[in-house]
């Protein structure tokens, strides 16, 4: 299909369809997208989802409430304490149940934890992607010490099992404690260092600045969330807005784009963004850890977990942005229906949107700032 | 003027973050790696620097099953399968199978959870490859074999004792809702 | 005319001229191939350090054979050529590009009198010779039938031929200033010690060299403009649907490039094979011979070592990116510096010393300043030290 300036000059030309995907180094997981191109130039880029559907949303009227924890890990592996938090609260706000004090601030430490082994994986790939090899590796190598303290909370290093309805699965003791300070005082230098590294350098400040620019009205409109939207100058935060859990008790800003090099709402700004939210996931751990009480870590819930009938929807301030789980009871142990809600799946549809006009290059640099991530989308 | 200036800054700021991140990655060279070069260049086998939680492959101390079945049915994604079968002459029940199907294993912990003598538990083995499906399913009943009787008062045989220790141990690692599971809290240093 | 024998009736020139090229092949080859191999197992080895992990360390002390061991491996793979692609295009261009690098070797100096031809035309010859590369990785991207082989293919072809120009004008400066292209001549032209080498003769040159090391670095396909094999954009990019030995024959070609990089900054910069006369004096020419090649050795490899340190550092530019850094800003500075140092020509001899003197001064401080910082970064992460290269 050539445009009709190309067609009057007499040349004729055809633009080429391309497939990124399902096996490319860089779509974050199984993602595919259909590109059509004009050289370097694309015209329009489909997103193709499906490749990682596991029906987990089907699964859970299939198992019980205690069960079901584990399938959610699986929602979005990078983030799964968010994901099981979410379905516990649902829970319990159908059942009526409490959580302890003390099993409140386990949830915090074991998320905000997660939240930096997220954000992590996010800076470090998006790094790759744009061609700095080595950001990435060490990015790695502080979420392998993350993913330490995890194995010695919870006993596994990426699908926790840890939140349980009615507080934590298991208690965080002293020791652990202590590493986990011993690993924020060695963390916080890192941060600088990688930004030193990565985010200071011209090269990829160049690829970034101006690149995929998403508009206040934009991402409001495409419904986005998370570092997506506050990566536009938007201030919206579950954790201080819709507040759930001790988050009220603690102190901690909520970074926002500033349009620091380029136009707001940039790649650069929701890069920058997930920088800025690592560092401050390290001050509420160093809050969390110093407030902590003494106390059981779990409510007493019964084995056969029966909330009466009803409906809830629970929403947590994930890595990627607002996740919520919509669960429906009959009254039964099963849960009559659970709906997923991920920030991925809608940042899908402003892909395409942003995608005309720009370079392939421009397009992996998009797909990495927005941080879509395949468990998410899928299910 | 703007234009030539914004060039010079342009090329002073190239040079400037390549010479900053050169640094860095030169100050790599001199740092100890953290690769853990397993399994040959190690000093202890990686299983015990495992912590004591770790959820590995599951392993059965069948001596201490009382054979409830609350794992069977705890497990969210049905992997243990369980047969008791009772000797028609000596009314006693006894196990004719025990099999967990390793490669379903989501190991999520909620069997060890439910268990109550701890005898189903997550070991810290993990390299449990096989060449065909069949070799993933682990029978820890291979013959028949008695229930256990958890006897009030404690353990007397000196046999089972240990046995029931470590499975106790383990349970113990779980919170509960009176505080079990949780050391008594310490301020932690600044 | 040879009477008898196997050659009978060809002239004798000819014969001896196919003897000698044969010899050097096969000598070149013996050299060029161990070398790109080691390059391979060293760059995994430096890199990985830079990234905190290890690298291949099991095949051999060290893991020295790993470059064997990954080509016995490829050699046994299937040779995959893919239906739709054209086949005899698809083949012949892994050997295009090693043939464009390969013959590059035919005027590097290795030692004062170890060269295998010692053109009048030398640098040029080096400059002609490796756009060959450009036609071998066009004919890779369009025969592999593939619209990401295709593009890698463009963008390289683009890429190598625009950082030609940068190239070219950096090693004019250097002719200047030596008056011959030969490249035994230009290191003749040149001292032993760091201040009669070019690279501190003056400004212009010390800015030259740089604009000559980016520029290659661009021409060889390196990051941070390895755009044409952009792992995570165009999957591989020209090399996307190649396997087996083939695959490893455009690595082999781009790891050898990195040699002759450094060989030819050496050659034009750093003095080549000059060796002190009071260390080794011309009475013992094997002495000589062997200080001569190991001195021009270690400093084309330690450009080799650079050149793998940025590719760890640095991300990768954009195709148009590229193009502008190369147009807007490398050719304007090329021609300042050659400008330059043509005006620095009818400078008097004070004057060229003082400001020599003042150029190595400023790159010593530069040196300094960098090993200040790379102690401020040790003391800002605290990690725990290990000084040993093995591990």
């Amino acid at each position: 299909m050539s445009d009709p300036a190309q067609a009057k000059s007499g040349f004729y030309t055809e633009d080429m369809t391309i497939s990124v995907g399902p096996q490319h180094p860089s779509t974050h997981g199984v993602l595919r997208f259909v590109v059509r191109t004009d050289g370097e130039v694309i015209n329009e880029a489909i997103p193709d989802v499906g490749y990682l559907h596991r029906s987990i949303e089907k699964i859970g009227e299939k198992v019980t409430y205690h069960g079901y924890v584990p399938y959610t890990d699986r929602a979005d592996y990078l983030a799964a304490m968010f994901a099981n938090q979410a379905f516990c609260m649902a829970a319990e706000k159908l059942a009526g149940t409490e959580v302890t004090r003390r099993g409140e601030f386990c949830r915090v430490i074991a998320c905000e934890l997660n939240r930096l082994a997220s954000h992590l994986i996010s800076v470090g790939t998006f790094g790759q992607d744009i061609g700095a090899m080595t950001p990435f590796v060490h990015a790695l190598r502080e979420r392998e010490t993350i993913n330490n303290l995890m194995e010695e909370i919870c006993g596994a290093r990426l699908t926790y099992n840890y939140i349980r309805i009615g507080g934590v699965g298991y208690d965080i003791l002293p020791e652990t404690c202590t590493k986990i300070i011993e690993f924020l005082d060695h963390f916080e230098p890192i941060v600088d260092e990688f930004n030193r590294l990565l985010s200071g350098n011209k090269i990829f400040i160049e690829r970034l600045a101006g690149v995929a620019v998403i508009s206040k009205e934009e991402a409001l409109s495409y419904n986005l969330v998370g570092p997506n939207l506050r990566g536009s100058g938007i201030q919206w935060d579950i954790r201080r807005d819709i507040p759930y859990s001790i988050y009220p008790e603690l102190d901690f800003e909520v970074p926002v784009g500033t349009a620091q090099v380029g136009a707001l709402g940039d790649s650069y700004d929701r890069f920058w963004v997930r920088v800025r939210e690592m560092q401050e996931s390290v001050k509420i751990l160093r809050q969390c850890l110093k407030m902590m009480p003494k106390g059981p870590a779990i409510s007493k819930v019964p084995k056969k977990f029966r909330p009466p009938a009803g409906e809830c929807y629970a929403r947590v301030e994930a890595p990627r942005g607002d996740m919520g789980f919509y669960v429906v009871s009959d009254g039964s142990e099963y849960p009559y229906r659970v709906r997923i809600r991920t920030g991925s799946f809608t940042a899908m549809s402003i892909i395409d949107k942003l995608s005309k006009g720009i370079m392939v290059a421009d397009l992996i640099a998009l797909i990495g700032s927005l941080d879509v991530d395949a468990p998410e989308i899928d299910r | 003027m703007g234009a030539v200036a914004s060039y010079i800054k342009d090329i002073k700021d190239t040079v400037a973050s390549t010479f900053e991140g050169m640094s860095i990655t030169f100050s790599h060279l001199v740092r100890r790696p953290m690769t853990i070069q397993y399994p040959d260049k190690i000093p202890v086998p990686i299983q015990e620097t495992l912590p004591h939680r770790y959820r590995g492959i599951l392993e059965v101390d069948l001596d201490i099953c009382t054979g409830c079945l609350a794992c069977e049915r705890d497990c969210p994604i049905t992997c243990i399968t369980i047969g008791i079968d009772m000797n028609k002459e000596t009314k006693q029940r006894y196990f004719t199978h025990f099999d967990i199907d390793v490669c379903k294993c989501m190991y999520c912990g909620l069997c060890s959870e439910a268990c109550p003598t701890g005898a189903i538990r997550h070991s810290q083995e993990f390299e449990g490859a096989s060449y065909n499906p069949a070799g993933l399913v682990r029978h820890f009943a291979p013959q028949a074999q008695n229930l256990y009787k958890p006897k009030k008062g404690g353990e007397t045989e000196p046999k089972l004792i240990a046995k029931v220790d470590i499975g106790q141990k383990y349970l113990d690692e779980f919170a509960t809702p009176d505080g079990g599971g949780a050391a008594e809290e310490k301020k932690v240093p600044e | 005319m040879i009477q008898n024998g196997a050659f009978a009736g060809m002239p004798k020139e000819v014969v001896y001229a196919i003897a000698m090229v044969v010899t050097a092949l096969i000598v070149l080859s013996a050299f060029v191939a161990p070398l790109a191999g080691v390059t391979s197992w060293l760059e995994r080895r430096v890199w990985a350090r830079m990234q905190s992990r290890v690298g291949p360390n099991r095949v051999g002390p060290q893991g020295i054979l790993q470059w064997l061991a990954d080509g016995i491996k490829n050699l046994l793979k299937e040779d995959l050529i893919p239906t739709a692609a054209d086949a005899k295009l698809f083949s012949l261009a892994p050997y295009v590009v090693f043939m464009g690098f390969l013959c590059s070797f035919v005027v590097i100096p290795f030692g004062g009198s170890l060269i295998v031809a010692d053109l009048n035309i030398g640098i040029l010859y080096i400059l002609a010779v490796t756009s060959l590369v450009v036609v071998g990785i066009l004919m890779a991207g369009w025969s592999s039938n593939n619209k990401w082989s295709l593009l890698g293919g463009m963008r390289s072809a683009a890429q190598i031929v625009s950082y030609e120009i940068p190239a070219g004008l950096a090693i004019l400066t250097i002719v200047f200033l030596a008056g011959t292209m030969s490249m035994q001549g230009i290191i003749k032209a040149q001292g032993w010690a760091p201040w009669d080498w070019f690279l501190f003769h003056n400004p212009f040159t010390f800015g030259a060299f740089f604009l000559y090391f980016t520029a290659a670095l661009a021409e060889g396909n390196r990051t941070p403009f390895d755009i044409p094999e952009a792992e995570s954009e165009l999957v591989a990019g020209y090399v996307t649907e190649y396997s087996g030995m083939r695959f490893l024959f455009f690595f082999f070609a781009e790891w050898g490039n990195l040699y002759v990089i450094g060989a030819v900054a050496t050659t034009l910069f750093l003095g080549g094979w000059q060796v002190p006369p009071w260390l080794v004096s011309e009475n013992h020419p094997l002495l000589l011979g062997i200080a001569q090649f190991v001195t021009f050795f270690l400093k084309a490899y330690m450009w080799v070592f650079v050149a793998m340190w940025v590719r760890a550092t640095l991300p990768r530019v954009r195709v148009d990116q590229l193009m502008a850094l190369c147009w807007k800003y490398m050719v304007p500075l090329s021609f300042i510096c050659l400008l330059g140092t043509i005006g620095f020509m009818f400078m008097s001899d004070q004057g060229q010393r003082i400001f020599g003197a003042l150029t190595l001064g400023f790159a010593i401080a530069t040196m300094i300043n960098f090993f200040r910082r790379v102690g401020f970064q040790i003391r800002e992460a605290k990690p725990e030290l290990y000084f040993k290269p093995q591990i």
